[in-house]
């Protein structure tokens, strides 16, 4: 007799697509054949996982077609089956998996449309928490604000690309005119994810903006970073943009990084 | 340790419907005449506008959270950290009821998104119950068990599930959610009788009722049932409630539905069909037709 951490192995193996003797060995062959009613399980694993994903990446699905989706489907949740049971938080790793899954190798933008697709999903569902209140910011006297590191929006995801993935994105939605073309030259997308009220948002950032908002997501401070982006470009307006970053609402908490902290880390 | 409820309302002995998705909406809108929602757990550990919605909806009915993602019947330890999740959720939204299954989902770390069988051995029977005793004990309160529907049966099987069921209850203390349609369902694909099932049960300790629709399917030329919760509730499976009705008394009642999801009102139908059901057998009616 198999312990049961035995047979629940040999039940993983068979049902994430691998080898099915270990299972079948334990099942009785009342009827219908054991490997009949072992697939029923096997099926209904990779069917309802492929659903979860499709749920997740409509536009990646709508650009390779439903057949190659789940085809790649099937192997992704061989390769990268859930850790958890919340379907919601499952499928995360899938643009990287895309990255390397050879047969879609020569789309070079659909890792990126993925991760703008996981970035909606986690903004979704992301936790709530209230926006940062503005007031609190005119308290600080002006020395401090070099030192101030602030927080997101848990819902927040910053996605750079170097194509254009908001178009993309945008052009396949099901309301978009069918006739649009995407010029993949158009360029690079920097997108801000979140959610704003009960919607998912993007917004479309320029390079400094995003560049600053990248650094300050890292755990940076407003001094360091405002000098790393100035760095890259002296002629941005740092004023301006500072009043942007606090006004887009997605800051929800600050912290005061002493400075001679900041000199031992 | 013998769970206690505390001070925890009771779900009404009336039917109720499984809150999804696209029916919110319309539920908050319309407020259908429906004793009590059922949520399934994992679809409300995140937070954002479905957590909102939930806080609404339970202004206005008692609820019952299902949980799917336990895996009661792993080999090993339960993940501490799901259950920490479904303890907050169990707190934030005070449910009337806490259930899970008789199966098992996660093994090695990986979650396998299916309730899965169990050879019914004492290894799994004690396993089980250890489980059951410390989700009760995390939740300090009892948990309902619901029977698994199946499509096959392990040769190391050493005791039929009524009798693995009423062990767990006589172990734990734990109650149990009857789906009758898994039961109709298995009996179907293993060949097993479903009145007899039934009478061996622990009647007692039925807390609660599932009904669901199931897919007829061909597997190598033969009928396997399929429990997909896909269709309106099976006459065979209407008929075997009331069975379980006559013998259990009236209980609350649950429509489920998740695959080709209709509009709330085909719900809300069946929801009817089960309460008329309740109704006459509160007032002493047989249920059962001749």
């Amino acid at each position: 007799m198999s312990s049961l951490r035995e047979v629940q192995r040999a039940f993983g193996v068979a049902l994430l697509g691998g080898e099915a003797t270990g299972a079948l060995d334990g099942i009785a062959a009342d009827g219908l054949s054991r490997a009949a009613r072992l697939a029923i399980y096997r099926h209904h694993v990779s069917a309802t996982l492929t659903d979860a994903l499709k749920a997740a990446y409509p536009v990646v699905c709508r650009l390779v077609d439903e057949r190659f989706f789940a085809y790649a489907a099937d192997r992704f949740v061989t390769a990268h089956p859930p850790s958890s049971p919340c379907l919601s938080e499952y499928g995360g790793a899938l643009a990287g998996f895309l990255a390397t899954f050879e047969p879609c190798r020569h789309l070079a933008y659909l890792p990126d449309v993925a991760r703008l697709e996981w970035a909606l999903v986690r903004a979704l569902n992301a936790d709530d928490a209230p926006v940062l209140d503005r007031r609190a910011l005119l308290e600080l006297a002006a020395a401090d604000v070099p030192s101030l590191r602030p927080r997101f929006h848990p819902s927040l995801t910053l996605v750079g690309s170097r194509w254009p993935i908001d178009q993309i994105w945008r052009a396949n939605q099901p309301d978009a005119d069918p006739s649009a073309i995407v010029d993949l030259a158009a360029g690079a997308a920097r997108l801000a994810v979140r959610r704003h009220g009960d919607d998912v948002v993007f917004a479309t950032l320029d390079t400094g903006a995003y560049t600053l908002r990248c650094l300050l997501h890292a755990g940076h401070t407003l001094g360091e970073a405002s000098a790393a982006v100035l760095v890259e470009d002296p002629s941005l307006d740092l004023t301006a943009m500072l009043y942007d970053l606090f006004a887009d609402e997605t800051l929800v908490d600050f912290t005061l990084i002493p400075t001679n902290e900041e000199d031992a880390s | 340790m013998r769970p206690r409820d505390g001070g925890a309302p009771m779900l009404p002995a009336q039917a109720g419907v499984g809150l999804r998705a696209p029916h919110v909406a319309d539920i908050l809108a319309q407020h259908p005449p429906l004793g009590w929602l059922e949520i399934h757990a994992e679809n409300y550990m995140g937070g954002g506008p479905a957590m909102r919605a939930l806080e609404r909806v339970r202004t206005h009915y008692p609820l019952s959270v299902h949980g799917v993602g336990l895996s009661l019947g792993t080999a090993g330890s339960l993940d501490v950290c799901h259950l920490d999740r479904l303890a907050r959720l169990v707190e934030r939204c005070e449910p009337a009821l806490v259930s899970e299954h008789l199966s098992w989902s996660v093994v090695d770390g990986a979650y396998l998104n299916h309730l899965l069988p169990l050879p019914l051995t004492e290894e799994s029977l004690a396993l089980t119950a250890r489980h059951v005793d410390e989700v009760q004990a995390r939740l300090r309160r009892r948990l309902l068990v619901e029977n698994p529907s199946s499509y096959l049966r392990f040769t190391d099987s050493a005791m039929p599930e009524p009798l693995f069921l009423a062990e767990l209850v006589r172990r734990t203390g734990c109650g149990l959610l009857l789906d009758v349609n898994n039961l109709y369902v298995s009996s179907e694909n293993l060949a097993f009788d479903a009145l007899a099932y039934l009478d061996a049960l622990p009647l007692d300790a039925v807390g609660e009722i599932h009904l669901a629709g199931h897919t007829v399917n061909d597997a190598d030329g033969q009928p396997i049932l399929i429990d997909d919760h896909g269709a309106r509730v099976a006459n065979a499976v209407w008929r075997l409630y009331a069975l379980a009705l006559e013998r259990v008394g009236p209980v609350a009642t649950l429509i489920e539905w998740d695959s080709n999801l209709p509009a709330l009102g085909v719900l809300l139908v069946e929801a009817a069909e089960a309460q008329g059901l309740l109704d006459r057998v509160a007032e002493g009616a047989h249920v059962v037709a001749a």
